[in-house]
């Protein structure tokens, strides 16, 4: 149960090529992240999945069935989308028994699921209430519940959180993950931000113009990024990227060091520079150090009691274990 | 989401509307112009021999038509203007705080509600009759000689009644667009220091000129076909005093059963129409991609 | 936002508007009054305003003398009529073009609305020449088929934009929740559009009701509806303030209920979506 496969899949609007042939799979259980920038193609390609488009060219199997010319409705796919998209006219009571309404289950055991997903989601007051009276989190809660009474072979999630204050974000993406470590489920999940990405899933493909640019554990692509795209996308405060002179010193074409990577010092180190604008965030403190003698403004992540001013000199080193060299491709250097 | 399936389905969809309007097009439209080249009275039964033109330059010749041209855009201005500026005062009236906002509006937009027939047999008896009509005891009232409307200035009493029934529509459509003007622009223009005439002209109008051109294309499709309210009042009288281009056409071809030359009308009315449309599309059709 | 607004300011405000939307509403009223007046106080020298023995007998006299309710009713039946036909033919084609539009559905749509500007005038004769000839003048059906066709574009437009502001997610939502067609059509589709569906079927009525070109020139006695009967009235009869006043009341009393209730989607359903 859950396991996707996705087998050389194009898709074409028209003369446009949005996915160029392209081989995934998902493992049966996994939390599956696409992330990417908007225009990536994350969104169509989870449509594809879904079945809400006709994929051009390719196949896609869902449990080693063939189900490229499969209906979405049959694919045993359950999909959470970004404006939740719940029925206005029905009670949540109503939203969440729908799909089994559809299934034609019997009125006993569609009871006994929209119950146990009430109480699972913590929606048991309000199930009488129309999605106009609810706020967005119980919203997108309820658009959970329709998802997980079909016990789908999967679930996808369209940037479900996109809508939702930085808060309650932060609690619905635990709830998210709380909810496939009691399911087990395979869970499809696309979104622009990375650090959703990091934060939940146990595999990331990160897309870039249609393109699968990596696939691995977060860890993996914050240690080892394939390329300079990878690199620059993964991590917050985003990795240093330096070219020129200072690069070819190390054979390479790129260098990468990430702002946690760098060390500080008021007396010496490699690079001297100025202190530009400084973000203190409390625990840790971002630096924008210009002046270096590289042509790139450096980012430096120091901790929240580093205490410099706009315009302090500052040294910076970075550690040599954890640069990343990149060619001239912006492939990765091992 | 679109498949190919769901293409041809909607293709089956569309046809029966398509192909219906296509017939009321195209069916009438033909026979008109086919009529319009016949010489074809309905009290001279017979032949309908083929005479090229000659309807047009009948119909466009006879000084009825000169009348009933200069008559039919007296009409459509003359309405537009007062429905327009009528319908910005007032709507910049209504959209002000008061008590009991949604009743005046309903009273305004009421007229808009009653069939032409109705208003114009109201107003020509109960208002303008220059023996019992209220007009003429307000006259009378204030010392001065009953004015008898419909035969004195029949075309201007005709203006006033259908300003009556459109001024509603106006206001409805430009109150509506004044309300959809975001306030924040308006309070930002306050904090840029623009007093409120300023704001009324650089914020105001240019967001109210949409609705004005909607209101003045729709408006003048509808009044280039005024037709029963000339009907009730004054039968395109005294002589052509009042006689638009609908109503000619309508004389010629179902008073003189002069099918040939009514159909010329039509035509012509059709051209002229046309003219006026093709601004309104254009209008429309921008605000598709919106 | 709101702004805090003198009570003086408001009363002013108040008192003129109230008085501009009487003034505008006075014809109404008056004929509405006059309609439960004696034929002698109607044209009173000077004018009786409520200071009258209320009467019903005009709207009796009405009824009685011409058969009044037979106009009613033929209103009733073409206007209602004519819409619901209308909408049966629209919904499908509306429903198409706001889900799945193509390329050539804009070009479309403004052809069905030029089909709107053909004057009515330019093909008088030619539908009067073919009804006569097949026996459809002064019949409801006639008029049925002639009010559904200059309306139905109004109708396919209204829908179109109130169908595509249905978000299509929510289709979606239901195809992969396992709705077929016709589960999607009626379980989801139909509910969210019946708000929309409503106020094109009323703006239409009203539409149909008042229509007063064809209604006029292609019928007579047998299927006149109010636009024609009162057009009756133009002479003689209609210097019976009184009886005119009933008849008119009566005739205009149920659309003007139904353009109060309809008054907000009339703007966009005249202006096809243009003004909101």
């Amino acid at each position: 149960m859950g396991r996707i496969t996705l087998d050389k899949v194009t898709k074409s609007f028209g003369e446009v090529q949005v996915i160029p042939p392209l081989d995934l799979t998902i493992d049966e259980g996994e939390f599956v992240v696409f992330v990417g920038p908007s225009g990536c193609g994350k969104s169509t390609l989870l449509r594809l999945i879904a079945g809400l488009e006709d994929i051009t060219s390719g196949q896609i199997r869902i449990d080693r069935q063939d189900a490229t010319h499969v209906p979405p409705a049959k694919r045993g796919l359950a999909m959470v989308f970004q404006s939740y998209a719940l029925y206005p006219h029905m009670s949540v009571r109503k939203n969440i028994a729908f799909p089994l309404k559809m299934a034609k289950m019997d009125p006993a055991e569609r009871d006994r699921r929209v119950d146990y997903a009430a109480k699972v989601l913590n929606l048991t007051d309000y199930m009488d209430r129309r999605p106009g009276q609810l706020s967005g989190g119980q919203r997108q809660r309820v658009a959970i519940g329709r998802a997980i009474v079909r016990e789908p072979a999967a679930f996808l999630f369209d940037e479900p959180l996109s809508n939702l204050d930085a808060a309650l974000r932060v609690n619905m993406r635990l709830e998210i993950s709380e909810l496939h470590n009691t399911l087990k489920t395979t869970m499809i999940y696309v979104t622009h931000d990375q650090v959703e990405a990091m934060t939940m899933a146990d595999k990331i493909v990160v897309l870039h113009a249609g393109r699968i640019e990596q696939v691995g554990s977060p860890l993996e692509l914050y240690h080892t990024p394939r390329n300079t795209f990878v690199a620059g996308f993964i991590g917050s405060p985003k990795m240093n990227l330096i070219e020129g002179p200072e690069a070819e010193k190390h054979d390479a074409h790129t260098i990468g060091i990430r702002p946690e990577h760098l060390d500080t010092s008021a007396e010496s180190g490699l690079w001297e520079g100025r202190v530009g604008v400084s973000e203190h965030l409390g625990s840790d403190t971002f630096f924008h150090v210009h002046d270096t003698g590289l042509a790139e403004m450096l980012t430096v992540r120091a901790s929240g009691e580093v205490a410099l001013r706009h315009g302090d000199k500052i040294f910076l080193t970075p550690q040599m274990d954890k640069l990343h060299r990149f060619d001239a491709q912006g492939l990765r250097i091992a | 989401m679109a498949t190919q399936h769901s293409r041809a389905a909607a293709r089956f969809m569309i046809s029966p509307s398509v192909l219906l309007l296509l017939g009321w097009m195209l069916i009438p439209l033909g026979m008109t112009i086919y009529f319009s080249l016949l010489r074809y009275n309905l009290l001279m039964p017979g032949e309908h021999p083929f005479v090229g033109w000659e309807n047009y330059s009948y119909f466009l010749s006879d000084p009825a038509f000169k009348t009933a041209l200069i008559n039919t855009l007296l009409l459509v201005v003359g309405v537009l203007i007062i429905t327009v500026v009528g319908g910005v005062l007032l709507g910049l009236l209504l959209d002000q705080a008061m008590w009991g906002q949604g009743i005046v509006r309903i009273l305004v937009i009421a007229p808009f509600f009653v069939m032409p027939t109705v208003s114009a047999l109201v107003w020509k008896n109960m208002f303008m009759n220059p023996v019992n009509g209220l007009f003429a005891y307000a006259a009378k009232f204030l010392g001065l000689q009953p004015y008898d409307f419909l035969s004195q200035a029949p075309l201007m009493s005709i203006i006033g009644i259908v300003s009556w029934q459109w001024l509603p529509f106006a206001t409805l459509i430009l109150l509506t667009a004044m309300q959809s003007l975001d306030q924040e622009q308006l309070e930002a223009a306050e904090m840029d220091g623009a007093g409120p005439f300023s704001r009324f002209f650089y914020i105001t109008v240019p967001h109210l000129s949409r609705a004005v051109t909607v209101v003045i294309l729709i408006q003048t499709i509808f009044l280039l076909s005024i037709f029963a309210e000339i009907l009730v009042t004054t039968n395109g009288g005294p002589g052509n005093a009042s006689t638009n281009l609908t109503y000619l056409v309508y004389a010629e071809s179902l008073l003189r059963f002069d099918v040939g030359t009514g159909s010329a009308g039509g035509v012509v009315a059709i051209v002229l129409a046309n003219i006026v449309a093709i601004f309104l599309m254009r209008m429309i059709g921008k605000n598709l991609d919106a | 936002m709101a702004r805090m607004i003198s009570s003086r300011r408001k009363a002013v405000n108040t008192a003129i508007a109230w008085s501009v939307g009487l003034l505008i509403f006075f014809p109404i009223l008056w004929t509405v009054l006059t309609s439960f007046k004696t034929e002698a106080q109607a044209i009173a020298d000077p004018p009786i305003w409520f200071n009258f023995h209320w009467t019903l007998e005009n709207y009796v006299t009405v009824q009685e003398r011409s058969n009044y309710f037979r106009h009613f009713w033929n209103s009733v039946v073409i206007s209602v009529g004519s819409t619901l036909i209308g909408l049966a033919i629209a919904v499908p084609a509306a429903w198409a073009m706001a889900f799945v539009p193509g390329k050539r559905t804009k070009d479309l749509l403004m052809w069905m609305l030029s089909t709107k500007m053909l004057p009515p005038v330019g093909v008088l004769v030619p539908i009067y020449l073919l009804f006569q000839k097949v026996g459809l003048l002064d019949t409801q059906i006639g008029l049925i088929i002639v009010l559904t066709l200059i309306n139905l574009p109004i109708i396919v437009w209204m829908l179109y934009t109130y169908f595509r502001e249905i978000p299509v997610d929510i289709l979606e939502a239901a195809r992969m929740d396992g709705a077929g067609l016709k589960d999607e059509v009626i379980s989801v589709l139909l509910p969210m559009a019946v708000p929309g569906m409503a106020s094109t079927v009323l703006l239409n009525i009203i539409l149909a009701w008042n229509e007063a070109f064809w209604t006029l020139n292609l019928t007579a006695a047998k299927a006149a509806p109010l636009t024609a009967f009162i057009a009756s009235y133009s002479s003689p009869e209609g210097l019976f303030y009184a009886k005119l006043s009933a008849a008119s009341t009566m005739a205009i009393a149920p659309i003007l209920i139904m353009g109060w209730f309809s008054q907000k989607q009339l703007v966009r359903g005249l202006t096809f979506g243009a003004v909101k």
